[in-house]
């Protein structure tokens, strides 16, 4: 009976969590271009809706009903399973994130978390890796050059990437000694002060870097950068399939948002009188927006520079800060 | 009865995925199924409350078949079936029934015998990655560092492999012999 | 020879090579390069100017069917045939400069010797698939009866839907209401344009 109810709550936290999440990432979509145009001195989607709220209905409509296209030549199975995985893996990720404190609801203690593991922060940055081959696989089976360089790119942004991460994630996992999210939450308790960003800033920016690259945003985008590679591993991609990639994208970069609100920024605790949901909504958006302030601002990387600053500068760098962290606390 | 489903629907999954690597001629299908294969059996991990290792193998093996996959990038045009050329046919085919069902067998024989047991129970209260800390650094302490050092050899040897020429650009070596 | 040797084309003096920044020899060379780009702060003086836009919320964008950018009086869009303001018939005298000066042969114009012995235009036509829009056409023009429009909104339901004389003429209805505005741009003469004649030899 236990264990039925269980199942229910369980299945339930998933949909709400899928649904919210991917209402989220859509509507990323919308506050990318609206943010992006405001900084390019436009003004963004203005014509569906008062001030363009509904493009992402007309999108979605549009996405929805487009013809899935399945070019000649190319893999087939794998070619309609790659944006299946990204998505998937995406949506994976967030079984683990805590987003708010626990709350009671008619007598009943909601946790929201939709499963508590013990290697919370592994499972998802295993989960973030496995969407790597979403790319991957699309670009090799297209049948199309840019695919395929796009693909090679994925391989090579994850490769480096995923040292960089884990390497920088080390420090503050040895100062709190679980790989819990919701244990790194507590371990921040009581005030700004008790951030885990100012003891370990290095971590913090290190990690920060390595979001980046591995949601494909901005300054480490090349596996999809039109100005070389058409669009990377979704030039073949339309309707459907090509919107799987970005609810992908999308919800991966919210996940990333939340573990660095979490991991650094102090969780889900209050703040002063700031209740704690609200306080890690404001921190999630205003990663968000960092996310979209960057892509405005900066330009794109090379691939030999990005595996040049990642293997010869970050990742030295992040060894540096576990081998500090360890003296500091022995 | 959920982990009983699960337990087969993983099995079945994993013996698929790893049949398909084994018969498909096509690189990226054989590889991609290596990729699921390897995450399926992450599950039984999972089912197993060894949720440390569990992660530990989908992040491992993905980076590692992400590898594999570069080569495969390299080597073939992988939307393409792969020619085999097997000369030996019944050779191969006898050898590597015989050395399935003898690695079968091998593992058979302390199940069957009864006399499996835990060197290890796990301990209420301690996670797994404690528990996994404690054995690594205890008892598996040499073998550890051992295979530590092995690893840093073959970084160290991969990396002086490749540092010849490696700060040159093909256009320096063209200037350098004259011909720009 | 040098590459340089071949980039020289004896252009003016003070002509200044840059060959880029110099390259970094040394990987520590490279790494305060690195440094220095990194911690420089030029990455922050971009997300600043970014920022500062978005905050001063200056927005240029014009929403084109509602709002529609008035162009200048030199644009060359669409050609316009213009009438005379005192009798109201065409000023087009069917000299054929303009068919001749086209240079992609676009401009097709048939004359015939009316009852009064003047020249009528009888078709005027611009294949406007051909024209590219050069300005020649209305700065050769003497009478000022071929001009540059500005309407650039060029989609239509036909090839020949804006070169047919009918479309380009000024219709009369709309002259009588006093419609037609003198041409200020491409061809026309400008204000000061009397002050610039010079006296012809015969004058002295």
């Amino acid at each position: 009976m236990i264990e039925t109810a269980l199942i229910v709550e369980t299945v339930v936290k998933a949909i709400i969590a899928l649904a919210v999440i991917a209402g989220m990432a859509g509507f990323a979509t919308f506050i990318e271009r609206k943010v992006l145009a405001f900084m390019q001195r436009r003004l963004g989607p203005m014509h569906v809706g008062p001030y363009g709220l509904l493009q992402l209905a007309a999108d979605g409509i549009k996405l929805f009903t487009k013809e899935d296209i399945i070019p000649q030549n190319v893999v087939k199975p794998i070619f309609m399973i790659a944006p299946v995985i990204a998505a998937a893996s995406a949506f994976v990720a967030i079984a683990a994130v805590p987003y708010f404190p626990e709350f009671t609801v008619f007598g009943y203690t909601i946790h929201p978390i939709i499963s508590d593991i013990n290697v919370g922060l592994l499972f998802i940055m295993g989960a973030a890796s496995v969407g790597m081959y979403a790319p991957l696989l699309a670009g090799l089976s297209s049948h199309n050059k840019w695919s395929l360089l796009g693909g090679a790119r994925a391989v090579i942004q994850l490769l480096s990437f995923e040292v960089v991460s884990g390497l920088s994630i080390l420090g503050p996992v040895m100062m709190i000694g679980s790989l819990s999210l919701i244990n790194m939450n507590d371990y921040q308790i009581g005030g700004v002060a008790n951030w885990l960003i100012w003891k370990q800033p290095l971590a913090f920016v290190l990690f920060a870097i390595a979001g980046f690259a591995e949601t494909n945003r901005t300054p480490f985008d090349l596996i999809e950068f039109e100005a070389e590679i058409v669009s990377g591993y979704a030039t073949e991609y339309s309707g459907m399939r090509w919107g799987l990639f970005f609810i992908g994208e999308y919800a991966n970069m919210i996940t990333i948002s939340v573990l660095v609100s979490i991991i650094f920024l102090g969780g889900y605790n209050d703040i002063w009188i700031i209740p704690g949901a609200i306080a890690m909504l404001i921190k999630v958006s205003l990663w968000i927006f960092l996310f979209l302030w960057v892509r405005a601002a900066w330009p794109h990387v090379r691939p030999d520079q990005l595996m040049w600053v990642c293997w010869k500068v970050l990742m030295p760098l992040a060894l540096i800060n576990v081998l500090i962290t360890g003296i500091v606390l022995v | 009865m959920f982990e009983a489903i699960a337990f087969y629907m993983f099995s079945i999954l994993v013996i698929g995925m790893f049949l398909i690597v084994v018969f498909s001629k096509n690189a990226l299908y054989s590889m991609s199924a290596l990729a699921g294969g390897m995450i399926f059996i992450s599950g039984f991990f999972f089912l197993l409350d060894a949720d440390f290792l569990g992660v530990v193998q989908i992040i491992v093996y993905t980076g590692a078949i992400m590898a594999v996959y570069a080569f495969g990038m390299m080597f073939f045009d992988t939307t393409r079936d792969v020619k085999e050329n097997i000369r030996f046919k019944k050779i191969i085919y006898t050898l590597s029934t015989l050395s399935a069902i003898f690695v079968i067998f091998i593992l058979l024989a302390p199940v069957y015998s009864g006399k499996i047991e835990a060197l290890y129970p796990s301990i209420q209260g301690v996670g797994n990655i404690q528990m996994i800390g404690l054995i690594l650094f205890t008892k598996y302490l040499v073998p550890f560092e051992l295979a530590a050092i092995m690893l840093l050899a073959a970084m160290i040897s991969g990396i002086v492999l490749v540092k010849i020429k490696m700060e040159e650009t093909p256009t320096d070596i063209e200037v350098a012999k004259g011909e720009k | 020879m040098e590459l340089r040797g071949f980039k020289n084309r004896n252009v003016s003096p003070g002509y200044i090579f840059f060959e880029g920044e110099p390259k970094p020899l040394t990987s520590w060379e490279q790494f305060k390069r690195f440094l220095s780009r990194a911690v420089k702060g030029e990455l922050f003086v971009g997300l600043w100017i970014v920022l500062r836009e978005m905050i001063r919320f200056d927005i240029h964008t014009l929403q084109y069917p509602m709002e529609k950018l008035k162009m200048g009086p030199r644009y060359r869009a669409i050609h316009k045939l213009l009438r005379l303001f005192d009798s109201g018939s065409e000023r087009c005298i069917g000299c054929g400069l303009c068919e001749k000066i086209c240079i992609s042969n676009c401009i097709k114009m048939d004359t015939k010797v009316d009852e009064k012995s003047r020249k009528l235009v009888t078709q005027y036509s611009i294949n406007f698939g051909r024209c590219i829009f050069c300005g020649y056409c209305a700065e050769v023009c003497p009478e000022l009866a071929i001009v540059h429009g500005s309407s650039y909104e060029h989609a239509s339901e036909q090839r020949a839907s804006f070169g047919l004389k009918e479309d380009m003429l000024t219709p009369l209805d709309k002259f009588k209401a006093n419609k037609q505005k003198e041409f200020p741009g491409f061809g026309a003469l400008s204000k000061d344009a009397d002050k610039f004649v010079k006296k012809t030899p015969l004058a002295y």
